[in-house]
């Protein structure tokens, strides 16, 4: 059992190896540290397949009774969860590092690049198994210089920039975090995990910061600690430091956005029992989460840059991981950032090729609007009505009928039924819109294909939660915590019902006679143009930001000025 | 065998019977640094051996310990010129000084600290700069802290040694002396008296606590709290390395007088935050220094950029002492401040908001200083030259002694940590 701290040192190991050693072996050694950190991989395996059928193993250097003895009380907790965690970061840190061995190849600092990614993927794993807060916090920390480090091309003032940013913005949210963890410990008088949940649950208790004004322990805490979590996991307003961190080599953005921003995901699954008794905190986790899905995604439209892109996109899939979150799905969040990670782990080690092809063919994608189809096709918009309105009836019938979901009793799965249908909906009609072509095979497949896609997304699911959390009840309880107010979810789904069948109805009807070129009305073309600007400059927070900061300079040299003339 | 009576004396002559023989070698710098180095290594030797026959509180004898070793690594960084010699000299005077105040019985204690301030105000009107007002406060501060100090000496008033408390663990708005201590005093100096000066504060201030009226302590709890802030400001607004190191430690320092008033005793965990804040302001000072032998004393910090890749060993030593100084893991910093956090009675008020205004602004102003030295573009016209043997024993030992505070137990210092929060009704905000 043991063997389990092996998986965090291995990639240190590794990052040693590169470091320490003269330079004749350098590359040699480079290519040597693949196998620990591999290793470490196949070790988080097998901790995963021993924690599925042995149950969660603890191991404690420090005794849990007094653990502020020692500020850094050391030991490993790794459940399911954890296991989940470490196979998914372990896995993604051999793929990264052995790219990035060719990738770095000939960079003067190679030597330095592969240790860090070699200790960050070891930070990460001690951070996903921690045995307690204190050590989550620790661990939590590093990362966030551990950012700024991996930006490597310190001599290039727009790196070291925003590098600088990333940090400083990574360390607002690790003041809120250690706000949090002091809390907790003050109320409830542990870091363990367990302790801490249990006496949360016990002992109820609220805080009056200020007359009129109370605040429930658990919420309180776990605000704190989610304004930590939004600072890692970029959720809006401290979402900027991603896309100015987008300098850095692209397998670092390949780790970033796989392993170290699931962090806010992981931290709300740790912390699920705490949570749970929270509704005011998930209720603020959908809000934000929310909204930053919506943002992320619409600059991510209007972004030039391929990792910009990319950038916002992963701010927008992190968006809608924390609504999942704030809706009790908590293990679809963990589904969810997997499935992320893996996928804009590829993406992003694949954009140099998409970069390098756009270089030798400009015209590459090719968009011709002369090419467009004139006519009216039934057969593409009967798929697209058949998508739209008819198989999200089918996937209702099925969860209901088949997988035994109340959906009368459970909000959040309403609530992703809908989510699902609405950017299916979007993506069949751009599907449509991009590559309309009258065939029978091409409708017959893109149905085909999202059926099987959503069912085998569905059961996925399903068992991933049964195996993540055993107990059903427990699942039921955090959607319970989560429900809305009855008539915000009614509006809600009826809201989000009327859009999608009035906008297609809508584009049914001018589609008629133009082919696939939708008419819009001027004004809103117009205003689409400002939008697109706004959303372009990623709704000017670099600039509001920046404005603060030189507005609290102008302050904090004005008072140096004042009391320099008072000394002199 | 020694009698334990005697060993407090032993320790405290050591340094000093070190800086009467060094006019023996005045005359040759490298033997003058040579022989300084040596008698404060001695002098923790004996420090060690008789550690479990001094008397006196947990937090003074972790200072016992660390203020020989602050000694040699504050000689062991400097360069060996005939200028620094008087500092070299002062260095041992100091920490014999010191370690009487910590160790010897009243009143020889009171007198010595006395003698100390009156000594200190006078190397800072030998070195003063007369265009530079706050100079000539930082001399008052310290005349003043010398009569304090005098004053307490012989009539025993908790207010006189309340002040000279705050003259010595920097207090606004008598922080004005601490401030002249650290850009004004040559050589070694301000590297040691970092730690020196607020040590003896803290040790004084263990005894001052207790019978401080409780309208006092209101008072002192309202200007931590403000000066905390205060440093803060200052801090972010410096161009000069020294002065922000200063402000940026009186800043942390003022989180400390804030906790020692709230809780109205000296935790192990004081210390250590204490201990790690001076020799991590200590070690940065003494990386400037290393800038100041290359580049000369009034190299302007904005000048030196792109040390990273001529100067490595220097890079790493100095990244890993900002690390400390923000206060990150796993060094003495971070553990001593959590130490206080988890120790104290927080409430949901205005005081933590401060204390983690004042730990973020940290990562700001410090990360921003090591920055513009080490990235950036490399100038061609600068001659970089990596940190000689001695300057990187003396940031090394730095560095492994915050580690070593970071790491260590606090129970080691003292007393187990009698946890605030384990029952939920001791917590005020509770209704």
């Amino acid at each position: 059992m043991s063997f389990v701290i092996l998986v965090p040192l291995l990639p240190l190991l590794a990052a040693l190896m590169v470091l320490v050693g003269d330079e004749g072996t350098r590359r040699q050694r480079a290519k040597m540290a693949v196998y620990p950190i591999g290793g470490a991989f196949l070790g988080a395996i097998a901790t995963l397949w021993w924690v599925a059928t042995q149950g969660p193993i603890t191991l404690r250097f420090y005794d849990p009774a007094s653990p502020a003895t020692l500020a850094f009380p050391i030991g490993f907790y790794i459940d399911r969860l954890s296991a989940v965690m470490m196979v998914l970061i372990s896995g993604v840190g051999t793929i990264i590092y052995t790219y990035s061995i060719g990738y770095m190849y000939q960079d003067p600092h190679d030597r330095r690049y592969l240790a860090l990614i070699g200790f960050t993927t070891s930070v990460l794993l001690c951070m996903v198994s921690s045995a307690n807060l204190m050590m989550l916090f620790l661990f939590w920390q590093v990362l966030s210089y551990m950012l700024y480090l991996l930006a490597h091309n310190h001599a290039h003032a727009a790196t070291l920039d925003g590098a600088f940013r990333t940090f400083t913005l990574l360390r607002v949210g690790d003041v809120a975090f250690l706000s949090g963890t002091v809390l907790a410990y003050q109320l409830y008088g542990t870091f363990e995990f367990q302790a801490l949940f249990a006496k949360a649950a016990e002992t109820p208790v609220m805080l009056s910061p200020w007359p009129s004004f109370e605040i429930s322990g658990p919420t309180a805490v776990t605000l704190l600690l989610f304004i930590g979590g939004m600072s890692k996991s970029a959720q809006f307003p401290l979402h900027f430091w991603l896309p100015r961190s987008l300098y850095a080599p692209t397998p670092v953005h390949a780790l970033l956005h796989a392993g170290i921003i699931n962090a806010g995901g992981f931290l709300i699954n740790r912390l699920a029992p705490l949570y749970g008794l929270s509704s005011t905190t998930l209720h603020v986790a959908f809000v934000v989460g929310t909204l930053t899905a919506i943002l992320g995604a619409t600059m991510m439209l209007a972004q030039n840059d391929i990792k910009k892109t990319l950038g916002f996109s992963t701010i927008g899939q992190m968006g809608y991981m924390i609504m999942e979150c704030g809706l009790g799905a908590f293990s679809l969040a963990v589904f969810h950032l997997i499935a992320h990670g893996l996928f804009k782990a590829t993406v992003f080690l694949n954009c140099g090729n998409v970069i390098h092809k756009a270089r030798q063919d400009p015209e590459s994608p090719h968009a011709d609007p002369r090419e467009e189809e004139k006519e009216f096709s039934s057969l593409t918009w009967s798929t697209g009505f058949a998508t739209t309105l008819l198989i999200p009836l089918l996937i209702l019938l099925v969860t209901h009928g088949v997988l035994r979901i109340p959906l009368l009793e459970s909000q959040g799965t309403v609530i992703f039924l809908f989510f699902i249908w609405i950017t299916s909906s979007q993506a069949i009609l751009t599907l449509t819109r991009l590559r309309a072509i009258a065939s029978w095979k091409v409708s017959s497949a893109m149905l085909l294909t999202l059926l099987f896609v959503v069912f085998v997304y569905l059961f996925a699911v399903e068992s991933f939660t049964a195996f993540l959390y055993p107990n059903p009840a427990e699942v039921a309880s955090y959607f319970q915590a989560a429900a809305l107010p009855n008539w915000l979810f009614d509006s809600m789904v009826v809201m989000a019902t009327i859009l999608t069948v009035v906008s297609w109805g809508y584009l049914y009807m001018r589609a008629h006679g133009h082919g696939r070129t939708m008419w819009i009305p001027g004004w809103v073309e117009g205003l689409r143009v400002r939008l697109y600007v706004v959303f372009m400059n990623r709704l000017y927070m670099d600039e509001l930001y920046q404005a603060l900061g030189r507005a609290v300079m102008r302050v904090v040299h004005r008072i140096d000025k004042r009391n320099a003339r008072w000394s002199e | 065998m020694i009698n334990p009576m005697l060993t407090p004396w032993l320790v405290a002559a050591v340094p000093l019977l070190g800086a009467l023989l060094g006019f023996a070698v005045w005359s040759q710098p490298d033997k003058l640094k040579a022989w300084s180095v040596t008698m404060t290594l001695a002098n923790l030797l004996a420090v060690i051996v008789s550690f479990f026959t001094l008397t006196g509180s947990t937090e003074g004898l972790l200072f016992v310990l660390l203020l020989p070793l602050a000694a040699c690594v504050s000689l062991l960084g400097q360069p060996a010129h005939k200028e620094h010699r008087l500092a070299w000299v002062m260095t041992l005077v100091f920490l014999g000084m010191g370690l009487g105040i910590l160790t010897l019985p009243p009143p020889i204690g009171p007198m010595a600290l006395t003698l100390l301030l009156g000594l200190i105000t006078f190397l800072l009107y030998w070195h003063h700069d007369p265009f530079w007002g706050p100079s000539w406060l930082g001399i008052s501060t310290y005349g003043l802290g010398t009569l304090c100090a005098g004053i307490a000496a012989m009539t025993g008033s908790s207010i006189a040694s309340l002040l000279a408390c705050t003259i010595l663990l920097p207090l606004v708005p008598f922080h004005h002396g601490y401030v002249a201590a650290l850009t004004r005093l040559p050589g070694s100096l301000p590297s040691f008296t970092v730690l020196l000066l607020p040590a003896i504060g803290l040790h004084r201030v263990a005894t001052v606590l207790p019978t401080l009226p409780d309208v006092v302590v209101s008072v002192v709890i309202v200007v931590a709290l403000s000066g905390s802030l205060y440093g803060t400001v200052k801090a972010l607004a410096q161009s000069r390395v020294r002065l922000l190191l200063a402000y940026g430690s009186l800043s942390f320092f003022s989180i400390l007088w804030w906790f020692v008033a709230v809780t109205r005793t000296v935790r192990p965990q004081a210390a250590v935050f204490l201990g790690s804040v001076a020799l991590v302001t200590g070690g940065l000072l003494m990386s400037w220094q290393v800038i100041r032998t290359r580049y000369g004393d009034d190299v302007d910090p904005q000048g030196i950029t792109g040390l990273a890749a001529p100067m490595p060993r220097f890079a790493v030593l100095i990244s890993l002492l900002a690390l400390a100084a923000m206060g990150l893991p796993p060094f003495g910093v971070f553990a001593g401040f959590m130490g206080l956090l988890f120790t104290s009675p927080l409430t949901l008020s205005v005081a933590p908001l401060v204390v983690a205004i004042t730990w973020l602004a940290a990562s700001w102003y410090i990360l921003d200083l090591v920055q513009r030295l080490l990235f950036g573009r490399k100038r061609p016209d600068l001659r970089y030259e990596d940190v000689h043997e001695s300057e990187f024993a003396s940031l090394l030992i730095v560095v492994v002694i915050m580690f070593a505070l970071g790491l260590a137990p606090t129970n080691l210092f003292g007393g187990a940590v009698q946890p605030t929060g384990t029952a939920v009704e001791s917590v005020s905000w509770n209704r």
